[in-house]
């Protein structure tokens, strides 16, 4: 990206300065090129933008906030993409926030991200919102690639698990898959046993991609022609696999340490959430069910569809007290069928109240990661929304195909 | 990402604002008469007047020397942050830091101070319901008299 | 002279009112100025650090959101300090220090605490009667305070 023109994020704001994140926030942006910067309004704008927009926020920062979102959407300052951010537990900030990001989707075409941060929230955690913003931004070309050429391996180093792939003109011909201990020796891994299953040489492989976590320090590792974070990355292999790619679609990620949540107009991510506010609302607590259960992750799926979620209380929102709900319903002695099943209804009830609210949802939705192959868990989220839940094949190397498909748009540059 | 250590510039010093709001005198000329008696005080020229910064008791001597020029026109506000300072730049902001707003709000009512204060100097006294007004709690809600007063009082 | 905390505390009037009368007036550049000319880690735009939410504890549980706690760090230490303060209620349009309702809820309420500080309530003033009025209770209040440091030092 370098010589590149910084991509203007417009930061819309309230207390990052005050609790000394602020500088957080220009580390995050300068990691991908972006350059923060406050759109310039005038006193008297702040006043009429505030009674126009209608929303009786109190606090005067929110009052700026609102007029220089009014002035994004006018057209009245240019940027290329909108971060939104105010305290965490702030609930009138809360609502601004989630207002302004609203407007400004329905009313432009920037794209934005939204973030409640506290003072312990680092440039690395901001990074991957930071990175999907301004990729959405400016590399739209990049993301408009729909089929796979030649032939490319796409590495996902997510927190949980490792995965790769082979591709060979728009086929899968070999993966991957281990729990991530450390990220090079994983990736060296799952690389080996895909490039053994698809009878190649690394040496032969055109173009590489990496997503994830890791993507960073296996990129470097295998000189990637492309690194890229998960969000943009997930919902175009996301779309590509379940042949989805024109068109709206809604893509759900349930990982291993956070969740995304995409809204995706013809394979470009729209709004976006990520993240979960414990890990009660992730794969993890279903990986200590199924350990409570004593049985494998992979067979809590099939447990959970015999057994009634309803029949148990449970609520994830914290893990302990998750576990604490699990320990208590296996005393009482419910089936493991049951708590199975409303292990998977808590945490797709978890996803549904922490981050759906904040996306639109458009059928067709997909579910796509490790997760996805967890049947209970699909069927609880297909309750939720109402929805018949799409899971397309290899829906667990979902990182890795996008990387895949997305790096195969490098093999001419070599 | 390693953490850069900070080193402050100007330590020990004082940075005020000065601001200018008179039908008498320009920030320029107030510029001018700064320079004449600045010893050693830095001073940076702007729209509104100048900053000055300086030991404290040589920033407490100037002000004191240009409120004489025009006191009910001249007003003084602590800075945390010396003249120029990349971290408060428009420029870099892209808009104006948020403490702009503030002085561009209380700017625009500046001129009732001034009045206020050429009155006082003049001896008048306030009157008490204005008094009782000016320090009630709850937002004052405008008595009819005075609105019939401020009604009679604008020229046709 | 008395120190006097000033609300908002990003006041060019108040400020200039409380020098002008011959005191010192505590308002946030005063804390601002503090950090910036302080070495430590850089943390720019305004040298405030994740600690100084954690100093905010002093003022506001960890309930509280940090950029609430943040703020704290700076008032808490001047509204402490002070001997007066001078409060403008009607002051809805002060934006950075002072932008966030909730921190300035807990600021006013910290500053009627201090039952034993001295406190004037005003409002900004909307015409020339009012700036007289304005201006002549600041006068009347800080020399109010003058006297009492006077009588202070002949007992």
């Amino acid at each position: 990206m370098n010589g590149e023109q910084p991509v203007r994020v417009a930061q819309l704001s309230c207390g990052p300065e005050h609790s000394g994140v602020q500088k957080e926030i220009y580390e995050a942006a300068a990691m991908v090129n972006a350059e923060m910067f406050f759109p310039d309004v005038a006193l008297a704008d702040i006043k009429k933008a505030y009674l126009d927009f209608g929303l009786e926020a109190k606090s005067a920062d929110l009052k700026l906030a609102i007029a220089r979102a009014k002035a994004l959407v006018d057209g009245s300052v240019e940027a290329d993409a909108v971060f939104i951010a105010t305290c965490f537990r702030c609930s009138e900030a809360a609502i601004v926030r989630n207002e302004l990001r609203r407007y400004i989707l329905n009313n432009s075409s920037l794209p934005v991200v939204s973030y409640s941060f506290t003072e312990r929230t680092k440039a690395g955690t901001l990074l991957t919102r930071m990175e999907a913003l301004t990729t959405i931004a400016k590399r739209r070309a990049l993301l408009a690639r729909e089929k796979q050429v030649g032939l490319t391996l796409g590495v996902d180093s997510g927190s949980s698990t490792t995965k790769a792939v082979v591709m060979k003109n728009d086929e899968i011909i070999g993966t991957g898959w281990t729990p991530t201990t450390g990220v090079i020796d994983s990736a060296e891994t799952v690389i080996t046993s895909a490039l053994e299953e698809a009878g190649i040489k690394l040496s032969e492989i055109e173009a590489i991609g990496t997503t994830g976590y890791g993507r960073y320090l296996i990129g470097d590792k295998f000189k990637a022609d492309l690194i890229q974070e998960e969000l943009t990355v997930n919902s175009k292999g996301a779309v590509y696999l379940a042949g989805q790619q024109h068109g709206e679609a809604t893509v759900i990620d349930i990982g291993g340490m956070d969740n995304k949540a995409i809204s995706v107009q013809d394979g470009i991510p729209g709004t976006f959430t990520m993240g979960g506010i414990c890990a009660g609302a992730s794969g993890r607590f279903l990986e200590m069910t199924a350990k409570r259960l004593g049985i494998e992750i992979t067979e809590l799926g099939p447990l959970a569809m015999e057994g009634f979620s309803k029949n148990v209380p449970m609520n994830s929102y914290c893990i302990v007290f998750g576990t604490q709900s699990l320990v208590n319903a296996l005393a009482e002695g419910h089936s493991k069928a049951d708590v199975a099943a409303a292990a998977c209804r808590s945490v797709a009830e978890q996803v549904f109240e922490q981050q759906l609210q904040e996306v639109d949802i458009k059928e067709p939705v997909i579910m796509v990661g490790g997760t996805s192959l967890i049947e209970g868990l699909v069927r609880e989220m297909g309750r939720l929304l109402q929805t018949e839940i799409v899971v397309p094949p290899y829906s667990q190397f979902i990182g890795s195909v996008g990387s895949a498909l997305l790096s195969s748009g490098f093999i001419g540059d070599k | 990402m390693a953490n850069k250590e900070y080193k402050p510039e100007f330590s020990g010093t004082v940075t005020k604002y000065v601001f200018v709001e008179s039908p008498d005198t320009t920030p320029q000329q107030l510029a001018i008469k700064a320079y004449e008696i600045s010893k050693g005080v830095m001073i940076k020229e702007t729209c509104f007047g100048l900053q000055v910064t300086g030991e404290p008791s040589e920033v407490t001597n100037l002000i004191n020397e240009l409120r004489k020029t025009d006191p009910a026109h001249i007003f003084v506000k602590d800075r945390g942050f010396p003249p120029g300072d990349p971290r408060r730049c428009r420029a870099n902001l892209g808009g104006a830091r948020p403490g702009y707003y503030g002085h561009e709000f209380e700017m625009g009512l500046i001129r009732f101070v001034s009045r206020g204060l050429l009155k006082m100097n003049a001896g008048e006294k306030a009157e008490a319901a204005i008094i009782e007004t000016i320090k009630r709690r709850e937002k004052s809600q405008l008595s009819l008299e005075r609105l019939l007063k401020t009604i009679n009082s604008e020229e046709p | 002279m008395s120190k006097v905390f000033i609300y908002p505390s990003t006041s060019l009037i108040l400020s200039d009112m409380v020098e002008r009368f011959g005191h010192e007036p505590l308002g946030v550049a005063i804390a601002i100025r503090e950090r910036i000319q302080t070495p430590g880690l850089d943390s720019p735009p305004l040298q405030m650090t994740p600690e100084d939410p954690k100093k905010g504890l002093k003022y506001a549980a960890v309930e509280v959101p940090s950029g609430v706690r943040g703020r704290m760090a700076l008032f808490g230490p001047l509204i402490e300090e002070a001997e007066a303060a001078i409060i403008i209620n009607d002051s809805d349009l002060a934006f950075g220090c002072m932008g966030c309702s909730r921190t300035n809820e807990l600021v006013k309420f910290s500053v009627r605490q201090r039952k034993e500080i001295p406190v004037l309530d005003l409002n900004y003033p909307s015409d020339e009667e009012e700036g007289l009025a304005f201006v002549q209770s600041i006068k009347e209040f800080l020399d109010s305070l003058t006297k009492k440091s006077g009588d202070r030092k002949e007992v």
